[in-house]
C-alpha cells in the first residue's frame, strides 16, 4: 500500500509539473524572508544597499549598478513593503556605514499600519532569529525551486490556487484587494525580473495592472471609530514616520554613511492614482528636507522619464537594465553631495 | 526543527536509514540521543545544554532518592530540589516577565511605583513539555512507582526524544524507559503504519490548519474593531479547527515517527469534538497532559475522596494550573478557569440528566456534542485572543451586542470553515467509540491507498515556508 500511493503521489507530482510548465510557469525562486534574510547576511559595513518595495527590485539592476559604482550592491527591496523599518534596521546596526538607495513610493513609505509594514518586520525578525534548521531548509528549498516549476508560492500552492476561484464576496465587506499575480522571476541574489509574457499585453498583464488600483487606494476609515479620531491616529502616525525617517538618516550618516532616496517610473492611471494621494510637493519635497538626503525623482530627468511600465507600476527587464545604466550618473551626482 | 519543513525530511530519512542500518540497540539508542540533540539544538544550540541540564540533574536525584526507602524524609528533600530545579527553570523562563508585570501591577495598587527591569527572557521552545515529563520521573521515583534507571543515556534519551520533545505527547518515564531495554518486537507494516501517520498528521497541520483555516483565525482576532456576529463566529470556529489540526496533527506525526523508529507513544487526541460533556471533551483532548495533571495534582490534592465542594475546588485549582502551563498571561488562565467552571457544573447537573432515559438517546446526544462543541468554542475565546478587550469584543460580537460592526472575512474564507468544519464534526461524531487504527483497518486497500495519495498530493502542492506548531510556544 504504501509503495502503491508512493507511485501514484509521484505520477501525480510530474503530471503537475508537466501542466504548470505548459502553462508557461519556469522554475524560479520564491521571494522568502529566508533568502532576504541571507542576503541581509551578505551586507558588509560599507556595503552599498537597496532598500524600498517592489520597485527596487524590479526597476534596478545589479550588474549595471556594480559597473557604474563599482561595487556590487546588496538587493534588500521587499515587494508590498513600506521601506521605513528595513532603513531603520541598518541604522541600527552599529556597523554599517555603507550607502543606503531607498525606492521611495510615498504611500507605502509612510503607511501607519498593516501589511507594509508586517512585510518588512516578518523579514527582519527571520533575519535577526534565523536558525540553522531554517538556514538548511532554506538552502534545500532553493536546490528544488531552482529545479521544479510549481514550486511557486505566489501562485502554485493549494492556498493561492483556492484564493483564485471567482467567489463574490458580501456587500461591505473589508477585505484587502487581491494581490497581483505571478509575473516576475528571481535569483539568489534577488535581482528580479518581469516575466516576459506580463511584459507584453494579454490577459496576464491587464490581472497585474488591475490589480493595482484597489491595492493602492486608501481603504474607508472603520466605521466604529469617529472620523476626527481616526484622521488624528493618522496624522500622528505620518508625523512620528517623518521624524523617525529623519533620525533614521541621521544616524547612518553620523557613521559615514549616506542615503539617497529614489522615485522610481509608475505609468498610466496608477501614476495619476499615487499623485493625486501623495502629490510630489508633498511627503517626497519634506521628506527630502527634513532628512537633508538627496533625491532623484525620474520625472525631472529626461532621460529617466523616457520609460513605460507595461503594467503600469514596474520596468520590464530590457528596461530595467537601460534605466538603470541611466540612473547610475545621477546616483554618482547625489552620492558625492 | 519543524515536521513540515525540508530539513526535517533529510534529518528524518537520514535518521531513519541510519537506525535500522545499525544492529545494535545501545548504537541506535546512542544515534537516537545524538539526533535528538541535533533537532533541538537546530533551534537554539545553548538551550541544548540547559535541556541535558535538566534532564542531568533528574537523572541524579533518581539515584538519589533510591537510596532512602519510600516516605522518609531524605527522598521527599531530593524530590523538593527536582521540583524546585524543574518548576525553577520553568518559572524564570517562561513566568519571569509575567510575574515581575504583575509584581508591578500589585505594587501600584498600593502606591509603590516599581519599574521590573527588561527581562528580554527567550523561551526555550517546549520547556513546558520536557519539564513536565521529566517531573514524572522524579514524581514517580518518589511515590515509588518506578524504580530509577541506571543509564544516564537512557534518561536523556528519554527526555530528548525527538518526535514528541517540544510538542508532546508528554510521555511518562514508566511507559517509555522500559522500551528502552530492548528493541520491540518486529509487526509487520509497522513503519508503513507510521508513515502513513504522518502523513495525515502533516496534512492536518499544513493544508487543514494552515491553509484552510488559520487566515479566518487571524483575521478574526487580529482585527482591531468590533466585528458582524457571522465573521465573529467563523473565526473562534476556525480557531477551534486551527487548534485542533495543528495539535492533534503535531502528535499524530509524532506517533507516527516514534514507530517508524520502534517505539510507542500515548494517543493524544481521542476526536474531542465529539465529547459529551466537558470531563468527556479532557478524557479526548490532550490527554497526556490532562491524565498527567489529574494523577500528579488532582489526585494528591484529594481528588473527589473529600466530599462536592472540595472536589469542585480541586477541578478549579487544577484547571487554573492547566491554563497557566499554556501560557504566561491571564487569558490563559481565564480559558483554564472557564473549563474549570464547566466541570464543576457538570458535576453538579450530571446525577439530574444521567437518570433520564431520554438523556441517552442518539437525539440527546448529538444535542449534547453540538453544546458541548460550542461551549468549548467560547473558552476558545480566552485562548487565543491577545487580551480581555480582544476577548470581550469578540464575544460581544457572538452574542450579536455590537451596533455596527465589520465584516472581515472572505465569502471564500466562510466557506472553507464551513466545510472544514462540518467535516471534522461528522468524523469525530462517527469515530468517537472507535480509534483510527480500528476504523482504517475496514477500510479497502484502494480506499485506504487513494486517501494517502491525495493526502501527499495536497502536502506536495502545499509546498513552502513552514509555520510553526501553535504548541511550541508552551
Amino acid at each position: 500500500m504504501a509503495l502503491a500511493a508512493t507511485l501514484l503521489t509521484l505520477v501525480a507530482t510530474v503530471a503537475w509539473e508537466v501542466a504548470c510548465r505548459r502553462a508557461g510557469y519556469e522554475p524560479t525562486l520564491n521571494d522568502t524572508s529566508d533568502l532576504w534574510a541571507q542576503r541581509r547576511s551578505a551586507v558588509r559595513p560599507d556595503s552599498t544597499v537597496i532598500i524600498g518595495d517592489s520597485r527596487a527590485l524590479f526597476d534596478l539592476d545589479l550588474d549595471e549598478m556594480e559597473k557604474g559604482l563599482g561595487a556590487r550592491p546588496v538587493q534588500l527591496g521587499l515587494v508590498g513593503s513600506c521601506a521605513y523599518p528595513v532603513l531603520d534596521h541598518l541604522a541600527s546596526d552599529p556597523a554599517f556605514r555603507g550607502t543606503v538607495v531607498c525606492s521611495l513610493v510615498p504611500a507605502m513609505f509612510l503607511v501607519p499600519a498593516g501589511p507594509p509594514l508586517e512585510n518588512s518586520y516578518r523579514a527582519i525578525r527571520r533575519y535577526e532569529n534565523w536558525t540553522w534548521a531554517q538556514r538548511s531548509g532554506h538552502h534545500l528549498g532553493m536546490f528544488l525551486e531552482e529545479r521544479v516549476a510549481f514550486m511557486k508560492q505566489d501562485d502554485l500552492t493549494l492556498a493561492a490556487l483556492l484564493k483564485r476561484l471567482p467567489i463574490a464576496n458580501r456587500p461591505g465587506a473589508r477585505v484587502g484587494p487581491r494581490l497581483p499575480p505571478y509575473f516576475s522571476t528571481l535569483d539568489r541574489e534577488r535581482r528580479t525580473l518581469m516575466w516576459d509574457v506580463a511584459a507584453a499585453p494579454g490577459p496576464l498583464q491587464d490581472r497585474v495592472k488591475f490589480g493595482w488600483i484597489p491595492l493602492f487606494t486608501p481603504p474607508p476609515p472603520p466605521p466604529y471609530v469617529p472620523q476626527e479620531a481616526f484622521l488624528n491616529f493618522i496624522h500622528t502616525a505620518i508625523e512620528k514616520r517623518f521624524k523617525d525617517a529623519v533620525i533614521a538618516v541621521e544616524k547612518i550618516r553620523s557613521r559615514g554613511g549616506k542615503v539617497v532616496f529614489v522615485r522610481l517610473p509608475v505609468t498610466g492611471p496608477l501614476k495619476e492614482l499615487e499623485d493625486k494621494a501623495t502629490p510630489r510637493a508633498g511627503p517626497w519635497t519634506r521628506l527630502l528636507q527634513e532628512t537633508r538626503a538627496p533625491g532623484i525623482y525620474f520625472e525631472d530627468y529626461p532621460e529617466l522619464n523616457a520609460f513605460t511600465c507595461p503594467e503600469w507600476s514596474h520596468l520590464s527587464g530590457p528596461d530595467s537594465v537601460e534605466f538603470t545604466r541611466r540612473l547610475i550618473p545621477h546616483l554618482k551626482t547625489a552620492l558625492a553631495q | 526543527m519543524l515536521f513540515n519543513s525540508l530539513t526535517f525530511i533529510v534529518f528524518f530519512v537520514l535518521v531513519m536509514g541510519g537506525f535500522w542500518t545499525l544492529k545494535s540497540w545501545s548504537a541506535r539508542k546512542n544515534l537516537l540521543l545524538v539526533a535528538s540533540y541535533v533537532f533541538y539544538g537546530a533551534w537554539n544550540p545553548p538551550f541544548a545544554l540547559l535541556l541535558f541540564l535538566s534532564s542531568y540533574v533528574d537523572f541524579l536525584l533518581g539515584l538519589q532518592m533510591a537510596k532512602s526507602p519510600v516516605g522518609a524524609q531524605g527522598r521527599r528533600g531530593w524530590l523538593l530540589i527536582s521540583l524546585a530545579v524543574n518548576l525553577g527553570l520553568l518559572g524564570f523562563f517562561k513566568y519571569g516577565t509575567f510575574l515581575l508585570q504583575n509584581l508591578q501591577w500589585l505594587l501600584a495598587q498600593v502606591g509603590v511605583v516599581y519599574q521590573p527591569p527588561e527581562m528580554n527572557i527567550v523561551l526555550p521552545v517546549g520547556i513546558s513539555f520536557y519539564t513536565f515529563q521529566s517531573l514524572t520521573y522524579t514524581l514517580d521515583v518518589y511515590r515509588g512507582d518506578l524504580k530509577p534507571t541506571r543509564s544516564l543515556r537512557d534518561f536523556a534519551f528519554f527526555v530528548a526524544f525527538f518526535p514528541q520533545l517540544v510538542a508532546g505527547p508528554i510521555v511518562r518515564a514508566a511507559d517509555f524507559l522500559p522500551q528502552c531495554d530492548a528493541p520491540a518486537p518486529a509487526r509487520p507494516g509497522r513503519i508503513a503504519w507510521g508513515l502513513f501517520l504522518m502523513t495525515l498528521g502533516l496534512f492536518q497541520k499544513v493544508v487543514l490548519a494552515d491553509t484552510l483555516l488559520s487566515s479566518s483565525a487571524e483575521t478574526v482576532f487580529g482585527h482591531p474593531g468590533p466585528l458582524v456576529p457571522l465573521d465573529a463566529w467563523a473565526g473562534v470556529i476556525a480557531f477551534s479547527g486551527q487548534i485542533f489540526f495543528d495539535f492533534s496533527g503535531y502528535s499524530t506525526c509524532a506517533i507516527g515517527a516514534a514507530l517508524c523508529l520502534g517505539f510507542s507513544l500515548v494517543d493524544n487526541f481521542r476526536f474531542p469534538y465529539a465529547a459529551i460533556g466537558f470531563s468527556d471533551f479532557w478524557r479526548r483532548w490532550h490527554i497526556s497532559l490532562s491524565s498527567l495533571l489529574r494523577d500528579y495534582v488532582y489526585i494528591p490534592l484529594g481528588g473527589n475522596r473529600k466530599g462536592v465542594a472540595r472536589a469542585s475546588i480541586h477541578v478549579l485549582i487544577v484547571m487554573f494550573v492547566g491554563g497557566l502551563w499554556h501560557g504566561a498571561a491571564w487569558t490563559f488562565v481565564a480559558w483554564g478557569v472557564l473549563h474549570g467552571v464547566y466541570l464543576v457544573i457538570e458535576r453538579l447537573l450530571g446525577g439530574v440528566f444521567n437518570a433520564q432515559r431520554w438523556s441517552h438517546s442518539f437525539l440527546s446526544k448529538l444535542v449534547l456534542v453540538l453544546l458541548t462543541y460550542l461551549a468549548v468554542c467560547i473558552t476558545w475565546v480566552f485562548f487565543r485572543a491577545a487580551d480581555f478587550p480582544t476577548a470581550a469584543r469578540l464575544l460581544a460580537g457572538m452574542a450579536g451586542q455590537i451596533p455596527v460592526g465589520d465584516a472581515v472575512l472572505t465569502t471564500r474564507e466562510l466557506l472553507q470553515v464551513v466545510v472544514v468544519t462540518v467535516g471534522l464534526l461528522i468524523s469525530h461524531w462517527m469515530l468517537r467509540d472507535t480509534s483510527l487504527e480500528v476504523a482504517l483497518k475496514r477500510w479497502p486497500v484502494w480506499l485506504l491507498t487513494t486517501v494517502w495519495t491525495l493526502m501527499a498530493c495536497a502536502l506536495i502542492l502545499n509546498q513552502g515556508d513552514g509555520n510553526a506548531f501553535i504548541y511550541f510556544q508552551f
